[in-house]
């Protein structure tokens, strides 16, 4: 690639006389032809404002103009995808200004840590100048603005501190007029993770009519601010996210085609028409999963089931409750109009199917298995107490609540019990194993 | 399934960010893609999700990202970007209960107008709505079909009980997949350059060996900022051209039509389950009726509904939702019937109570 292949030569710059744009846009030209990059091999990403316009200028550049702040996490995009393909090597290069930085921020912060290949040049004249010179985040104090005529009051954000707390590999601060932008700029885009280059610019329509603003007037507030100027990390040690992700793909196992198992179906079920059924108990007590093994029981005889759970917005406390039903024909409405079998196996469980109307909508036909501590509610059906918790422990009431149900109408044979709980984790089968025959002999033992 | 319908299609990316009850379908993507060729990653928010998704879309992967209604709030920014750049990315967007955090753990459908009026200028964002999961297999697969096809953003939009609902699957559709139509030279590649408006731009990935030019901004078919040129405008217009020239390919319904009914019943999601179920009571009750259920919520399935309406005089339009969102939309294809709205808000209607209001309506 020859000089002058980037930067189009004969583009008229459409930035006002003295802007520090024109100065970047050239020197990410000459940095480019530094590295001697493939013209298709950078993706100009740029943001919303006067450092937007500057895709038009680089006429062979892939060019991205996206929306405001939202360059670098567009950029990160196209950059995580590019570790998909073997024999590349896109390098996106994002061009934002001081406020879509503070709108992006997370973005900035997320590909920082996330360490992928991106360069972003933070052109930073420290106010909106499209917009009509407005005060932005990286505003110095006392700095004049459009809504700050008294001068600002909010310190500055210390873009590069906060990026280097995000473990970014490469950050620099320049100014726009430094006579080797060129060389910082060329380096950040070579560098192979996230790098960000914050050049500090003047902007002539608004920065300098209101504030005695010079070059080196620049200097110094920039001083009075307690920015380092220069380059202030470079960590090459830092895995990047091309790195992680090869480690990652090396060690993980491709699925085999034509290795899925049919699942084992066994005879036997015994359900004319369909059930529906609920099991309430309290969180952590094994109350979906015990009712996600009688949907797996129910579907290796054959059977259709559907199974929903609910519980508190927290997963760890208050009531847990599922809904399944069961039925030798495929089901449509999933809820429990007229619940046919209800277990509880706790008071919190209880106090729900109280709250939420399933024991309001019990019939004379509705069979309520309630554990024994439990005080019974006046139900038009039949409700069998049986000591779940106390016999088969609380984690195992619900599903001794399930056994003990099974056990007295006999909708689901043995060989699916032993189906599925043979694919069960051996610590689970064990306990599942103990509440089943729990359940059995507490259903043996109950006398009407 | 919704997942399992992503992968069938060819997905290579995800992103997304955890909410109730959407979580599930970013669990089994980022436990199942890396398997598969592809990459899923955990976003800082919903905003990246969707912006990482557009990205690796415009390097040439099918992608996809999934949330619920707060999460949808945050993406419509970059849906709009997706559509301004023709860029194909399919959202899978879980109901529940709104407006704000609403509820995390109940359902709802109450994102309809949120998901179809979501963009400055009033364009169509094809939806589909599934109401099991074997529908959320098989529109999964549509919709990216369609986004590819046309290079445009894709809602898959299903709520909390079909997608947290564990039920049997028996057989799974395998249409054909689709892949974008890709540049192949040897002209000058133009970004935006559309044979026909009513036709998808060919496409080339930023990175490939012809120069990209991608914008959010209205531009010409270069891809170029213009202001009120007339290739501006016809750009503009093409972007809907190409959506609305594909409306009846793109239908699907499920119907169960009886010539001799005068009322319809139209359901779409979950509810259509229990509409289904009440209409088998209502027909044994000897009231005839018959169901219509769009898959395809937008563009509007117009020709089939209508066939459905073909007689009827009545419509009834069973929803999980406030006002009637998606009644209200058919509302000017229904042409002086009789509308009836069956709403519920806070939990699932019931069969019963669907078939409760057909028969006091038609008493």
């Amino acid at each position: 690639m020859e000089a002058g292949q980037y930067l189009d030569p004969n583009a008229k710059l459409p930035y006002c006389r003295g802007c520090g744009h024109a100065a970047v846009v050239r020197q990410l030209s000459r940095a480019l032809e530094r590295l001697q990059l493939s013209a298709r091999s950078v993706a100009l990403t740029t943001d919303i404002g006067c450092v937007g316009l500057a895709d038009s200028l680089f006429p062979y550049l892939h060019t991205v103009h996206t929306t405001h702040g939202r360059s670098t996490a567009f950029a990160t995009g196209l950059a995580l995808a590019e570790v998909l393909f073997e024999h590349s090597g896109l390098k996106p290069v994002v061009m934002i200004g001081d406020g879509g930085a503070m709108i992006g921020l997370l973005h900035l912060v997320h590909a920082a840590q996330l360490n992928v290949d991106v360069t972003v040049l933070v052109h930073n004249n420290f106010l909106f100048g499209m917009t009509g010179g407005q005060h932005s985040a990286l505003t110095p104090l006392e700095f004049v603005t459009a809504t700050t005529p008294e001068g600002n009051y909010t310190p500055p954000l210390d873009l590069l501190a906060l990026l280097r707390a995000a473990h970014a590999g490469f950050l620099a601060r320049q100014y726009a007029t430094d006579s080797d932008l060129d060389a910082v700029i060329a380096e950040a885009i070579a560098f192979p993770g996230f790098a960000l280059v914050e050049i500090l610019e003047l902007c002539t329509a608004y920065g300098t009519r209101w504030n005695e603003l010079t070059g080196s007037t620049l200097k110094e507030m920039t001083h009075l601010q307690g920015y380092a100027i220069g380059k202030l990390e470079t960590n090459l040690d830092r895995a990047t996210f091309r790195d992680v992700f090869r480690h990652e793909q090396h060690d993980s196992h491709p699925p085999q085609a034509g290795k899925a198992e049919s699942a084992q179906r066994v005879e036997g079920a015994a359900l004319a028409k369909e059930l529906r059924l609920v099991v309430a108990g309290s969180a952590g007590e094994r109350v979906q999963s015990s009712a996600a093994l009688l949907t797996q029981a129910a579907l290796a005889c054959g059977l259709y089931v559907t199974q929903k759970n609910d519980n508190p917005v927290t997963q760890g406390s208050g009531f847990s409750l599922a809904e399944v039903c069961l039925s030798p024909r495929p089901i449509e409405y999933t809820g429990m109009e007229q619940p046919d079998v209800i277990i509880i196996a706790s008071a919190e469980g209880l106090k729900e199917l109280q709250a939420n109307g399933t024991l309001g909508r019990c019939r004379a036909e509705t069979l309520v298995i309630l554990d024994a501590e439990l005080e019974a509610p006046t139900l038009p059906g039949r409700v069998i107490r049986l000591p779940l918790r106390k016999n088969a422990t609380p984690a195992r009431a619900a599903m001794a609540g399930i056994a003990a149900w099974l056990a007295l109408s006999p909708v689901i044979p043995a060989a699916a019990w032993e189906i599925v709980l043979a694919g069960a984790p051996e610590a689970r089968r064990a306990e599942s194993k103990a509440a089943l025959e729990v359940g059995k002999e507490l259903a043996a033992a109950w006398v009407p | 399934m919704v997942a399992e319908g992503a992968l069938a299609a060819g997905c290579r990316f995800f992103a997304g960010y955890p909410i109730t009850p959407a979580s599930e379908i970013y669990e089994v993507m980022m436990r199942e893609l890396p398997g598969r060729g592809g990459l899923a990653l955990s976003a800082p928010d919903e905003i990246s999700s969707l912006c990482y998704c557009v990205g690796a879309s415009l390097r040439g992967l099918k992608a996809m990202t999934a949330t619920s209604g707060p999460g949808w709030a945050l993406m419509i920014e970059t849906l709009q970007y997706a559509l301004m750049t023709e860029t194909p990315v399919v959202i899978a967007l879980v109901q529940r209960l709104g407006p704000s955090t609403g509820g995390a753990t109940q359902g709802a459908q109450g994102d309809i107008w949120l998901t179809e009026f979501a963009t400055s200028g009033g364009y169509t964002i094809p939806v589909f709505s599934p109401t099991t999961a074997t529908e959320c297999h098989d529109l999964t697969l549509q919709a990216f079909n369609w986004a590819e096809r046309l290079r445009t953003p894709v809602v898959l939009l299903s709520d909390k009980e079909v997608a947290m609902t564990t039920e049997v699957v028996e057989s799974l559709a395998a249409p054909g997949i689709v892949e974008r139509s890709k540049f192949s030279g040897p002209e000058v590649f133009r970004s935006y350059d559309f044979a026909r408006p009513e036709e998808a731009p060919a496409f080339a990935a930023v990175g490939d060996a012809v120069k990209v030019t991608v914008t959010g901004s209205a531009h010409d078919k270069q891809g170029r900022l213009k202001k009120n040129a007339p290739e501006v405008i016809e750009v503009l217009r093409h972007l809907e051209q190409k959506v609305a020239a594909h409306a009846e390919e793109m239908e699907i319904v499920r119907e169960d039509l009886d010539p001799g009914a005068h009322c319809l019943l139209v359901s779409y999601g979950i509810t259509a389950r229990a509409a289904r179920q009440a209409l088998a009571t209502l027909r044994r009750e000897g009231v005839r009726v018959s169901l219509f259920q769009p898959q395809t919520l937008f563009p509007v399935p117009r020709r089939g509904l209508a066939r459905a309406l073909a007689q009827v005089e009545t419509v009834f339009v069973a929803e999980e939702n406030l006002s009637g969102q998606y009644r209200a939309v058919l509302a000017p294809h229904l042409e002086g019937r009789r509308v009836v709205g069956i709403n519920k808000l806070g939990a699932m209607i019931s069969p019963s109570e669907i078939a409760r209001a057909v028969r006091a309506a038609e008493a």
